[in-house]
């Protein structure tokens, strides 16, 4: 009796492997040529509800208008991470889409495992005309999103996020306060002690997701860098300031709240926080729910100091082999960036556009701007991008979560800035070791 | 001979049959249970990022590695403590109530019946989200309420402690209504002419409770203590993921999110395949005591 239950699982076992390998199989299609035009995949992670048909109505358009080449839109579920997975799974088979998303944090596993070719490689060798293209249209600031640690232009950059101050102005106003908001995270403690005192509400909320994302903003604007040349280096003399006030404000002042993610932005929602620091991703959702008068303002600068915000988001990269698909790609991408695609590719996810021009042109996003003020505040602080720091290695994303470890620690009030961030900057370099 | 060789192949026949209609639940077994478990088991001795396409082989660091990890214990005692809530929350006061509704309670039953097994059949992020919004310790109703006497609410989803607490309570909301339905159902199985020659008797309701209820229920009992322990930690999942992510600092994780995080979040299939084999291998142990020392004593009807 027994053996004949083993023997049924291992054939059971046997078929359901057998049957995952001949899945796997049957889904590679042969995309080389469809008629005379040149086919190519372009993979993404937008679903439907994050700017998925946005990237639909792209394709289509483009397609329409391209004599040479039929773009073929392959959505990649679980965010980049799950893309990249594809992208092994692909590559393992011996093949490769043309062009790609990736994500930032994934900007160095890339370029290290990955066949791609630099845009500005494809427009020297078959587009002489845009050879400018990028140099004309980009930012540096920007376009330094998109190098790896080795310096190479490894993509473009296309969808960008960047940390916004919102503000609820009509309690500044009840406060007494400058409806415009505070310029420097000195001006953001002064407010939000004044708005406890006079309204009984909290001042401030500053986003606490699992990332150092925001967390970033605030040290490196102070002059602080996460890391300098391989070592994290956060818990120098202006990293600890920078952390002191958000510190001191939630521990010291009690007018600034220490809460998850959604519960922070939900306080600000319902009015009883007067100002939150999160992306400009969470625009629509706040300004959908709000009942007060609410604006955007740009990030808060240390005084006398210049910002430097990371960008979220992610870039476009070639992995096209062959020379044709290569060129069709660069078509394809330049499509994407031109002013019409970048102003709709805005609209519909929310995203801030890489490229210059885009926010002022009557074809661009002028008049969406205009209705959207809150869009200009992110809009506006292009030039103070920064990279995303990912810490190196394989034990990078150990390192960012012993620091969000600590920041619970710190905004607990369980240990001292300067003893916490001390000890976590010798525990990551022990692991990036 | 003949006969012999009929009732041979006919049994034969038959056994076919059964193991035929074995092989979809074989299959479906196989392909969910087996064969991850023996996957998870593989996995645990590789030092592997769920992209790269080789793993390498590393034998037993990743198990040392996770219990020389002064977080593991951390989230072994929060997993106990969540244990312990729960068989509060999720198997001794539905008994409770159970027993209440049916021997003390005259009227309304069906309603408090409907009541409080609604929101079993709600899906549980919705209610995480629900409850996000309803706990918020600054703008939710229970803040306002709390507010109007004077009592601040505890940020909870950043206190150690409260937080468990908070958690166990939005899971229980969920699973309690199932354990008291299951319950309700044996109380009310057990013999009235009993419990009416006790009342006659004039025994008290306690210990009506606890030596009649309680030992005639006792084979649903257990069974509501088990899938308290095990689905409660399943459940609890949700309301960590969604309002929590283990924080702060892992105070609100359990074994379970704990090895999601390291694989999903960290990438550290070999820690995180460690930590299930683990924990596996401690919920084993439990049962085996379970077996030997409660269900010893379980009185089973049929």
């Amino acid at each position: 009796m027994k053996s004949f239950l083993k023997l049924f699982s291992l054939i059971s076992l046997a078929f359901v492997l057998t049957a995952c390998g001949n899945s796997s199989d049957s889904t590679d299609k042969d995309s080389s040529s469809k008629g005379e035009k040149t086919v190519i995949e372009y993979w993404h992670v937008n679903a439907e509800t994050q700017g998925g048909k946005t990237v639909e109505e792209l394709v289509k358009a483009f397609n329409e208008q391209s004599e040479t080449t039929e773009v073929v839109a392959k959505y990649n579920p679980d965010m980049y991470k799950g893309l990249m997975q594809n992208l092994q799974a692909e590559a393992a088979a011996g093949k490769s889409p043309a062009v790609v998303q990736v994500g930032w944090s994934f900007l160095d596993y890339f370029s290290n495992n990955f066949s791609y070719i630099s845009p500005q490689e494809v427009i020297d060798q078959h587009f002489k005309d845009d050879s400018t293209f990028i140099k004309d249209n980009f930012l540096e600031n920007v376009m330094d999103l998109a190098k790896n640690s080795e310096g190479t232009q490894v993509g473009i950059p296309y969808s960008l996020s960047t940390p916004v101050l919102y503000i609820n102005r009509s309690l500044l106003k009840e406060a007494g306060l400058n409806e415009n908001g505070p310029q420097t995270w000195q001006e953001v403690q002064e407010f939000s002690k004044v708005i406890k005192e006079k309204t009984g509400k909290h001042g401030f909320y500053m986003q606490e997701p699992a990332d150092n994302w925001a967390t970033q903003a605030l040290l490196e604007s102070n002059g602080a860098r996460m890391l300098t040349d391989g070592k994290a280096t956060f818990a120098s003399k202006d990293g600890i300031e920078a952390y002191q006030l958000l510190a001191d404000m939630i521990n010291k002042d009690k007018t600034a709240l220490h809460l998850p993610w959604d519960q922070g932005v939900q306080s600000f929602i319902d009015g009883n926080v007067a100002m939150a620091y999160t992306t400009i991703a969470r625009r629509s959702q706040i300004q959908q729910n709000v009942k007060f008068d609410v604006a955007a303002v740009k990030s808060p600068a240390w005084e006398g100091k210049e910002v430097r915000l990371p960008a979220g988001g992610a870039m476009l990269a070639i992995t096209a082999q062959e020379e044709k698909q290569q060129k069709s790609a660069w078509e394809f991408m330049k499509y994407l960036y031109s002013v019409e695609s970048m102003a709709k590719w805005t609209e519909g996810t929310g995203y801030v556009p890489p490229r210059k021009d885009v926010a002022e042109a009557e074809n661009g996003l002028k008049a969406y701007l205009e209705e959207n003020e809150m869009m200009k505040a992110a809009v506006e602080q292009m030039d103070g991008v920064v990279p995303w720091t990912s810490f190196p290695g394989d034990a990078g994303l150990q390192a960012e979560q012993l620091l969000l470890d600590t920041r619970d620690e710190i905004l607990g009030g369980k240990v001292s800035v300067d003893e916490g961030l001390k000890s976590t900057e010798e525990e990551i370099n022990q692991l990036l070791k | 001979m003949h006969a012999v060789k009929a009732t041979n192949k006919r049994m034969s026949k038959e056994q076919w049959l059964a193991y035929g209609l074995l092989i979809p639940t074989l299959l479906i077994f196989a392909l969910f249970m087996f064969w991850p478990f023996v996957y998870t088991i593989y996995l645990s001795f590789f030092d592997w990022n769920m992209v790269k396409p080789t793993k390498e082989f590393v034998g037993f660091q990743n198990y040392i590695d996770v219990l020389s990890d002064p977080n593991t214990y951390k989230v072994f005692g929060n997993t106990f403590l969540y244990i312990v809530l729960l068989l509060i929350i999720n198997c001794s006061i539905p008994y409770v109530f159970a027993f209440i509704l049916d021997l003390v309670l005259k009227r309304y039953k069906n309603f408090y019946k409907g009541a409080m097994f609604l929101p079993s059949v709600i899906s549980l992020v919705v209610g995480s989200i629900l409850f996000t919004w309803i706990l918020n310790p600054v703008s939710g109703p229970v803040a306002i309420i709390l507010d109007w006497f004077g009592v601040e609410m505890p940020i909870w989803s950043k206190m150690d402690g409260w937080v468990i607490v908070v958690l166990s309570l939005i899971t229980s909301w969920k699973v309690f209504g199932y354990n008291f339905i299951v319950l309700y159902a044996s109380i009310n199985g057990i013999s009235r002419e009993i419990i009416e020659a006790a009342k006659l008797d004039r025994v008290p309701l306690w210990k009506i409770f606890f030596h009649i209820v309680l030992p005639m229920s006792g084979a649903t009992g257990i069974y509501v203590l088990i899938i308290t322990i095990v689905q409660g930690l399943q459940y609890v999942f949700t309301p960590i993921k969604v309002i929590t992510q283990g924080g702060p600092n892992y105070a609100s994780a359990n074994a379970i999110y704990h090895a999601y995080h390291e694989a999903f979040v960290l990438y550290r299939t070999g820690h995180s395949a460690a930590l299930s084999i683990l924990t596996m291998a401690i919920f084993i142990t439990l049962l085996i005591l379970e077996f030997k020392f409660v269900e010893r004593g379980v009185h089973y009807e049929n």
